[in-house]
Parts: structure tokens; C-alpha cells; sequence
């Protein structure tokens, strides 16, 4: 009796330190979230107060409604910013996913000389400081004639992705048994029919993650935007950001109304693939 | 000049040549041309470009916007387009500070605009836009020099006064010497809760003080021969003014991490005396919605330093062409309108200050009743008499880069004063040996 | 002639090859080529004089050079190895969590969202020492009654980087080590349990080794990603006061544009290049090692 009524004890210790401990973790990932959402709503005067303002005296939508405005009535093109980014960072993701198909299909299904090195060096490319890339990507651009376009900052983009989704993809086709395709096959389809409508389901849940991955990396990306968009035509987000800045002021709370505007679909994102996002990565990378 | 008149022969325009009877001619004709347009982007410069459509009106040209950009970002930008050779625009911002980085890309202004026009500048502002005898750029109403605000309560109130006269030994007003600030600085000062002062202290920032201070105590940052001079006595002196007020705690612990938006903040805040800052700042400090010292702001013209200069490192935004534009005309005709005396009045009437003298005196008229915002103008004139811009050599930034670590090496106390301006000095002088300039 | 008709898997490829040989490689040769010359972006000219490995011994012998690059090393060992266990802790309380799970998930996803700029801009805010949100909390908390010169200090703003670099990164972690618990067969546990083990002896030699290759995953991941802290660092403190917290990566962007000298930034880049496959080379072979022992193929 005595043994287990400690034991109980003990059980219900353990579930309120699990609880605290995971609600202080969940608080300190989310109060600077908080505080830059806080502070989009805030007057500037409040935000950098001192002695410190806690508790907000006054709310207002001002800072998105000067965003909205219109350019020199305080606005930034946000519209555009928006609709690049979502071009760009959308189409991105697909021919990356597609791409990626692709290769983590070669990988998983083919047996040929220089795997290991094929697949180290396709990881390598990812070591490649944005610094060291951006001047001569300009170059290479520039002679194109690409420079400020969407298929420019894409291009990029995939090249950025492809790396890491030929890994997870490749993964997730070493887990699908090759009999299934074989099988089919046999009755009679072809192996593109096959692959369509026997293994490509089998990974999905492996897309859907390396696709999340994919999208965010290609959303917040700074480097490479800002040396290669210039203007309206393909600004994204991030580069977005610094319209807040000039020589000598920065419009702090202006900014944080635009990184709420950026964070509010990659969360809805997430929140929606995040259930493939796990499993896919479980059943995916470890064992490739 | 030529072509800003359009049918016009080319034998009428070289007669009527230094003549002025062209200038009442702008903006001129330009049917059909496109000018390729790389504009300097942030909230403050944006009203200016909504006129734009006008000059588009009156010219029948078409101004296409391919970057807009703030100031560093648009720094890199161009230096991309020189490294690759793909200057293929004609009009780009410009900033007095960046200009002599980009030596031949932008053609003189002089040759293409009527002398009337040019004259018509304050005489600094276009001395400033010159190198090496080209007028490379025009300057727009974005002329920066510094003054000193203040905390007016703190100079109201009947206890600091006495307790002021009695530790210092002369009456407690807003600061006319360097020296003062210093007296002052420390005399406010109450860490963490309120600071006497406090300075940029990172980035070229740093370094345009510095330079500030050593013009103010006798020194030069280039001899005569273009040498760094800066471990001079007077550096010294100048040096140990920033290193003083770090030590005795009367600026932010953190002043060497700030810029200029920093500073701005923390005097909105309330928690700082005296702030030497830009007139951008003006209608910010006085604004209740974004400052707690709103209503309380007094500003004055840059204290005098040891050699009794008031001194002010300056510069301005302006409008430049490039030598490879297809219409210079045109995007001379451009410029020309972005900086003309109605468009001058436009930006300055939003708080930024002009850079022609009749703007200038429209803007003091105008202020007439706003007696914060004369007292405003009136400090900033006194400071723009003692302006000068940057040393213009192409590797002035470099330079930069290279002083203030070493100028925050001293402040923070790694090194003695005298050591890190030697340092500072040697490798200033290893970088435009290395430019080929020495 | 039916013509030559390539292996299936080098058409598969074909498409990787391109784009990343387009992207990545051929930009990387040039810039290989320019850090063998004087190469200034204000002068274009320079480009076509070549100095052999001047550049290169030149860095050698800068010492504030090498100081940067032991400080990355630095930072990039303790930032991996903390976030690799804040991340184990928290995938472990979240998969303990019974309800929300969800939700919880996706704030652990949170930090990922933002921008590296942004965190760079958040995090310089709050550590900011007279306003910043953190010294005015300890103040408000009567924790200190100084201003602590979080951005200053040597020490100090080596760790205020740190906490953002963590910040924004620890979810990476957490999300592939909560993967890999998801994916755990119960069995083992269970049995552990019956053999008598205690909970952390359970840990130690069962769900640990089990997994050990995600948490390498994401190691490999993020060293690839390094240079994300790049954007933090930069807007943060700049590799300043007095180049106290300079890194790499700052000291190659501000020679490579603001300086303009772009054929020594390149030989930096290269050296830095170096040191990122050394990185991912030590943790692929790790990761290779911990898949066999879960019994995978590679």
C-alpha cells in the first residue's frame, strides 16, 4: 500500500514537473514571438520605454494600416513583396520536390558507381557560404540577363533545396519495399504507372516534409534575395524588411507588422503539414 | 546641354553656348526615352518619387524604377554593377559619403545643366558633390549636419542649477564647448536609469565622429600630402574625449554597438541628457506618439572644441548620372526636377534640410510660428557653416573599416589611446599605399 | 540508328546535376579564379591581373584573421552541441505530452518561421542595455540594479549571439530527434522496463542509440546551414565592439563589398568553404556509423 501511494506521489511529481518544464520551454520559444506581435500593436513610445511599459496602455492596427497605405503615405509595396514571395518560394518547392523525386528515386532504386560520392557531393553544395556565391551568381546573372527576375531568385532557390530533398526522398523510397512495384508491374502496368500509383503514395508524407522544409527555407531566405531582386519585380519578404530602415532611422514597430505578416501563412503552413511533417521524417531520412 | 532643347540645331545650341538663355528650357522634351532609375528607398524619401509622374507629364519621357533600396543595401548593389560592367541605367541615388567609391561611372552634371541652375545650390553642397572638378551629383533636400538636443527640464530646473555652479564653478546652460558636454555629461548621469550622453560606436559612425572631434580640436584626419594623420596630439585629445565619458559611465554601456537608430531611441526614451544626432530626428524627439521627451527638446548648434570651431561632419543625398546613359539630357533633366526649388520644398518641408539657398530661406520663413521647429533650423544652420564632407578618397570607406575597431579598442579600454591610434594610422596608411593612392 | 539511350538513374540525376552545377558550381570556379587576383568591385580592371596565392598568404599570416576563424569554430562546436541537447529535451516533453500535441509541435516549430534577420534585429533590441527588454526585465525584478553591457562584453555578446543562434535553430533539432521518438517500436522499452532498468538506464541504452542518427541528421543539416547565423550576427553587433565577436562570415561580407575587395574575400570564402565540408564530412561518418548500428543500409 505505502510503496504504491509513493509511487503515486512520485507519478504525479513527475506530470507537474513535465508540465512546467514544458511550459516554460513552450514560453520561451514563444515570448519573443510574442513580444515582435506585441509590438507591431504598440506606439513606438511604449516599445522602447524606459522605466519599462508591461502592460500595453494602448492596442491599435495602426502599423498595418500605414503598410497597407500605399508608398509615400508610409506604405511599402507589401502586395508585391507578397505575391513574389509566394511565386518564388511556392514554384521553388515544386521543382525542388520534383527534382528531388527524381534523384532520391536514383538513389534509392538504381545501384551505380560513386553513390556515396555522388550524394556526398550533391550535401557539399549546401556548405557554400551565400557570401562566396552571391558576387559571381550576380555575374552569371547579370550576363543572363536574369537579374530581378523570378526565374533568377527560383533557380536559386532549387539549387538551395534540391540537396536536402534528394536525402529525405531517397529515404523514403528505400522504405517503400520494392516487391509493391515489381508487383504491379507484373499486372501489367508500366513502371511509370507503377511508380505513380504505387510508390509515389507510399512517400508522400516524405514530400510533405521535405516540401515544409523546402518552403520555409526558401520564405525567410535573405542572402541571395537581396543581392539578386532589386525592385518590385521580384522583391521578396525578407528583402522586404529593410524598406523599414533608412540612414539613420529604423521603424521598429513597421517592421514587426511585416514579420507578422510574413510568419502568418509559414505557421498555417506548418500547422496544416505538420502531421505528415513527423511522420514523414520518421519513416524517411534515418533509415536511407 | 545641347539636346535640351529639342529641335533646336546643333549650331544654335553651341552659339547660344554659355549663354544662360537655356535654363528657363527645363525640364525640356524627351518624347518617348526611358530612363532607367536606381532610387534610394525608405519612408522618408518615398514622397518625393510620387512626383515623378509629373516630370513624366511635362517631358513625355517614361522613368522606370529598377531598384529601390536603403542606403547600404544599394551601396553593394552598385558596386556589383561596376564589378560586372553592367551599368546599364542612367539616374542613381547618391550620397556625398559613397560617392568618391565609384570613380568615372557618373558624368558631370556641370556640362549638362545651365550654370544658373547650379548656382542656385548652397555653395558647400555643390563643393561636397565635386570630385575632381566633375559635378557628379546633384543634392536633394536630405542635407545632414549635426546638433546638439537636450533635455530643457534639466536646464529648468532650480536644484541641478545650484548644485551645478557649485561643483563646476559656471552656470548650468546647454553645452557651447565640447568640454561642457563632458562637465555635464557627467554631472547627469545616474547609471542604468539615465545617461549624461552617449555616441555612435560602431561603423563609419564612430569614425565621422572622431573625425568630428579631431577637426574640433585642431586636427586632420589627411595631411596636406593625403597621409592619415590622426595620431596627432589633437587625435589624442580627441580620442580621450569618447574614452573619458566611457569610463566615468555617463554614456550606455552599450555605446559602441550603437547606430544611429540606437541613439535615436534611447533619446526618445527619456534616459539620456544631450544627444548630438541628425535633424531626421527632430520631428521624431518631438513627436508624443514616439518619444517620452516630446515637448521637451531644445536644440542647439555643435559644441566649440579646443581650436573653437564648431565642426560638422556632413553629407547629403543626391541624384548622379552615368556616363554610359544613352540620354543624358534627359536624365540630367531628371535630376534637375528631383532637386528643383519646389520639389526642395516638398521634402524640406517635412523636416529634412534643403541644399539650395532659397529653400532655405523658405523654410525659416515658414517656420516663423513653430518656434521648436525655428529653433531647430536655427541650430542647424549654425552647424551647416562649420560642415565639410568626408576626405573624398575612393577608399574613405575602407579606411573606415579598417579605424573603428581600433577606435573601440580604446574606448573599451584594450588599448591605450596613443596605441590605437597608431595602429589606426598604420594601417590607414597600408590601405591607400595598397589603393595606390599614397 | 536507335541511338544511345542513358542509364535510367543518370537521366534521373541529370536534372540535379544541372541545376545545382549552374547555381553553385560554375559561380564557384569564378569565384575560385578571382582569389587569385587583386579583384576590387570598383575597379573591374583588376580581375584580369593574377597574383597567385597572395592573397591566401596574406591571410595566413593575419592573425585577426585566424581569430575570427578559431571564434567560428567556436561558436558553430557549442551552438551545435547545446542545441543538440535543448533539442533532445524537447522533443522528449513534448512527446510525453498526452493532449495538444498538435499544437505544441507547431510552436516548437515556431522559431523556424522567422527570418534570421529578423532574429537578428529582435534579439539586438532585446539586449539592448539601456531599453532592452532584457535588462529592463532584471532591473523591473530587482535582479541587478546595473546595466549590463550585454553586447559589449567580450563574453557576454559571444553568449547574446549564442541565445539567438539557439533561438532560432533549437527546432530543427527538436523536430528530427521528436521524429525519431515517434518512430520508436515500443517493444524494447518494454522489455527494458521488465529487465528492471531504471527510466535513465532505459534512456541511456535504448532510446538514446535509437535516436542517435536523427540528432545527426540534423547536425548535418545545420552545418550545412551555418551561415544562417551570419544574418544574427551581423545585424547584432557586426563583429564589433573592437571585433570582439567577429566571425567569419562578417569579416568576408564587409571586405568583400564594403571594402570592395572581393578577390581577398574570396580567398576567406574558400578557407571558410573548407571548414563547413570538414564539418559536414565529420558528421556524415558519424551519421553513417549510427545507422549501422540501428541496422540500415547505406
Amino acid at each position: 500500500m505505502d510503496e504504491n501511494q509513493t509511487n503515486r506521489i512520485k507519478q504525479i511529481l513527475l506530470k507537474i514537473g513535465h508540465l512546467v518544464g514544458l511550459f516554460i520551454a513552450m514560453a520561451i520559444i514563444c515570448l519573443p514571438g510574442l513580444w515582435i506581435v506585441l509590438s507591431s500593436l504598440r506606439p513606438t513610445v511604449e516599445i522602447m520605454a524606459k522605466p519599462p511599459v508591461w502592460i500595453p496602455e494602448s492596442l491599435s492596427f495602426d502599423a498595418y494600416i500605414a503598410m497597407f497605405s500605399g508608398v509615400g503615405q508610409g506604405g511599402i509595396p507589401v502586395l508585391d513583396y507578397f505575391r513574389n514571395s509566394i511565386i518564388i518560394s511556392v514554384t521553388s518547392t515544386v521543382i525542388a520536390l520534383a527534382i528531388g523525386l527524381a534523384g532520391g528515386y536514383a538513389f534509392a532504386r538504381y545501384r551505380f558507381r560513386g553513390k556515396t560520392a555522388i550524394f556526398l557531393g550533391f550535401m557539399l553544395t549546401r556548405t557554400v557560404p551565400g557570401i562566396a556565391l552571391s558576387l559571381p551568381l550576380f555575374f552569371v546573372y547579370a550576363k543572363l540577363g536574369i537579374i530581378d527576375t523570378h526565374f533568377g531568385l527560383i533557380i536559386a532557390y532549387v539549387a538551395l533545396n534540391v540537396p536536402f530533398t534528394v536525402w529525405l526522398i531517397d529515404g523514403f523510397f528505400r522504405q517503400v519495399p520494392r516487391d509493391l512495384a515489381e508487383a504491379a508491374q507484373i499486372d501489367g502496368c508500366t513502371r511509370w504507372q507503377a511508380f505513380w500509383q504505387v510508390e509515389f503514395p507510399l512517400a508522400r508524407s516524405g514530400i510533405a516534409s521535405a516540401g515544409i522544409f523546402a518552403f520555409l527555407i526558401s520564405w525567410n531566405e535573405f542572402a541571395l534575395a537581396s543581392q539578386l531582386t532589386r525592385s518590385t519585380n521580384s522583391k521578396t519578404l525578407p528583402v522586404g524588411l529593410l524598406d523599414y530602415t533608412a540612414e539613420f532611422t529604423i521603424d521598429w514597430r513597421g517592421m514587426c507588422a511585416l514579420a507578422v505578416v510574413m510568419i502568418i501563412p509559414a505557421l498555417t503552413l506548418t500547422f496544416i503539414v505538420q502531421k505528415h511533417l513527423v511522420s514523414g521524417l520518421t519513416s524517411g531520412a534515418v533509415k536511407g | 546641354m545641347n539636346k535640351l532643347l529639342t529641335g533646336v540645331s546643333a549650331g544654335v545650341v553651341l552659339l547660344m553656348a554659355g549663354g544662360t538663355a537655356l535654363a528657363q528650357e527645363l525640364p525640356g522634351k524627351f518624347e518617348g526615352v526611358t530612363i532607367d532609375a536606381k532610387l534610394i528607398g525608405g519612408q522618408q524619401y518615398e514622397a518625393l518619387y510620387s512626383r515623378i509622374s509629373e516630370w513624366e507629364k511635362a517631358t513625355g519621357a517614361t522613368v522606370n524604377v529598377i531598384s529601390k533600396k536603403n542606403h547600404f543595401e544599394l551601396d553593394k548593389e552598385i558596386k556589383s554593377d561596376i564589378a560586372v560592367g553592367a551599368i546599364s541605367w542612367c539616374v542613381g541615388s547618391n550620397h556625398s559619403s559613397f560617392a568618391p567609391q565609384y570613380p568615372g561611372i557618373y558624368t558631370d552634371l556641370a556640362a549638362l545643366l545651365p550654370a544658373s541652375e547650379i548656382d542656385a545650390f548652397v555653395d558647400a553642397n555643390i563643393a561636397a558633390s565635386t570630385l575632381d572638378g566633375k559635378l557628379v551629383m546633384l543634392p536633394r533636400a536630405q542635407f545632414d549636419v549635426s546638433a546638439m538636443y537636450y533635455q530643457k527640464s534639466l536646464y529648468a530646473d532650480e536644484a541641478n542649477k545650484a548644485k551645478f555652479k557649485e561643483k563646476y564653478g559656471y552656470d548650468l546652460t546647454p553645452p557651447d564647448t565640447w568640454e561642457q558636454v563632458t562637465d555635464q555629461a557627467e554631472f547627469f548621469a545616474n547609471p542604468p536609469d539615465f545617461y549624461g550622453t552617449q555616441y555612435a560606436g560602431k561603423e563609419e559612425a564612430i569614425n565621422g565622429r572622431f573625425y568630428e572631434m579631431l577637426r574640433a580640436e585642431g586636427g586632420e584626419y589627411l595631411d596636406a600630402d593625403g597621409r592619415p594623420a590622426i595620431n596627432s596630439e589633437a587625435g589624442v585629445r580627441a580620442l580621450n574625449w569618447f574614452v573619458e565619458l566611457y569610463k566615468a559611465k555617463a554614456v550606455p554601456a552599450g555605446t559602441t554597438n550603437y547606430l544611429w537608430d540606437d541613439l535615436g531611441q534611447g533619446f526618445a526614451s527619456g534616459t539620456v541628457a544631450l544627444n548630438l544626432d541628425w535633424p531626421g530626428w527632430a520631428g521624431f524627439f518631438n513627436d508624443p506618439g514616439a518619444s517620452k521627451v516630446a515637448g521637451n527638446v531644445g536644440v542647439v548648434a555643435p559644441p566649440k572644441g579646443s581650436s573653437g570651431a564648431r565642426t560638422g561632419w556632413s553629407g547629403h543625398h543626391g541624384f548622379s548620372v552615368t556616363e554610359s546613359c544613352a540620354n543624358k539630357e534627359a536624365a540630367a533633366s531628371l535630376v534637375w526636377f528631383l532637386t528643383n526649388e519646389e520639389n526642395q520644398k516638398l521634402e524640406a518641408g517635412a523636416g529634412p534640410l534643403p541644399t539650395r539657398d532659397a529653400v532655405w530661406t523658405w523654410v525659416i520663413e515658414q517656420a516663423k510660428d513653430d518656434p521648436y521647429r525655428k529653433e531647430v533650423l536655427e541650430a542647424f544652420q549654425e552647424a551647416a557653416k562649420g560642415a565639410y564632407p568626408v576626405p573624398q578618397s575612393p577608399s574613405w570607406i575602407e579606411i573606415s573599416n579598417a579605424v573603428y575597431p581600433e577606435l573601440q579598442a580604446a574606448i573599451l579600454g584594450d588599448k591605450t589611446t596613443q596605441q590605437a591610434l597608431d595602429d589606426a594610422a598604420a594601417k590607414a596608411t597600408a590601405i591607400l599605399e595598397d589603393a595606390g593612392e599614397l | 540508328m536507335r541511338g544511345w539511350k542513358p542509364a535510367p538513374h543518370v537521366l534521373l540525376l541529370l536534372p540535379a546535376f544541372v541545376v545545382l552545377a549552374a547555381v553553385v558550381v560554375v559561380p564557384l570556379l569564378l569565384s575560385l579564379y578571382s582569389s587569385f587576383t587583386p579583384f576590387r568591385l570598383t575597379r573591374p580592371e583588376t580581375i584580369y591581373t593574377f597574383i597567385g596565392f597572395r592573397n591566401y598568404l596574406r591571410l595566413f599570416a593575419d592573425q585577426e584573421f585566424w581569430v575570427a576563424f578559431g571564434r567560428t569554430v567556436l561558436l558553430l562546436t557549442i551552438a551545435l552541441n547545446l542545441e543538440m541537447v535543448l533539442g533532445l529535451f524537447l522533443a522528449l516533453l513534448v512527446e510525453k505530452a498526452t493532449r495538444g500535441q498538435r499544437l505544441l509541435r507547431t510552436i516548437m516549430m515556431f522559431p523556424m518561421m522567422f527570418s534570421p534577420i529578423l532574429v537578428g534585429f529582435q534579439f539586438k533590441f532585446m539586449f539592448n542595455d539601456n531599453i532592452g527588454l532584457v535588462n529592463n526585465a532584471l532591473q523591473s525584478l530587482g535582479l541587478t540594479d546595473r546595466a549590463i553591457p550585454w553586447l559589449i562584453d567580450s563574453q557576454l555578446a559571444f553568449t547574446s549571439i549564442l541565445i539567438a543562434e539557439i533561438w532560432s535553430s533549437t527546432s530543427v533539432f527538436a523536430i528530427f530527434i521528436l521524429a525519431g521518438l515517434m518512430a520508436m517500436p515500443r517493444e524494447p522499452l518494454e522489455a527494458a522496463k521488465v529487465d528492471g532498468c531504471t527510466p535513465l538506464q532505459s534512456f541511456r541504452y535504448v532510446t538514446w542509440p535509437f535516436i542517435m542518427p536523427f540528432a545527426y541528421i540534423a547536425m548535418t543539416i545545420r552545418s550545412l546551414d551555418i551561415a544562417r547565423a551570419y544574418d544574427i550576427v551581423k545585424i547584432m553587433t557586426d563583429g564589433g565592439p573592437a571585433k570582439r565577436t567577429e566571425i567569419l562570415w562578417t569579416l568576408i561580407s564587409r571586405t568583400a563589398y564594403s571594402d570592395a575587395r572581393m578577390g581577398l574575400a574570396n580567398a576567406m570564402a574558400y578557407v571558410a568553404i573548407f571548414l563547413s565540408i570538414l564539418f559536414t564530412i565529420l558528421f556524415f561518418r558519424q551519421l553513417a556509423k549510427a545507422r549501422q548500428q540501428i541496422g540500415a543500409e547505406w
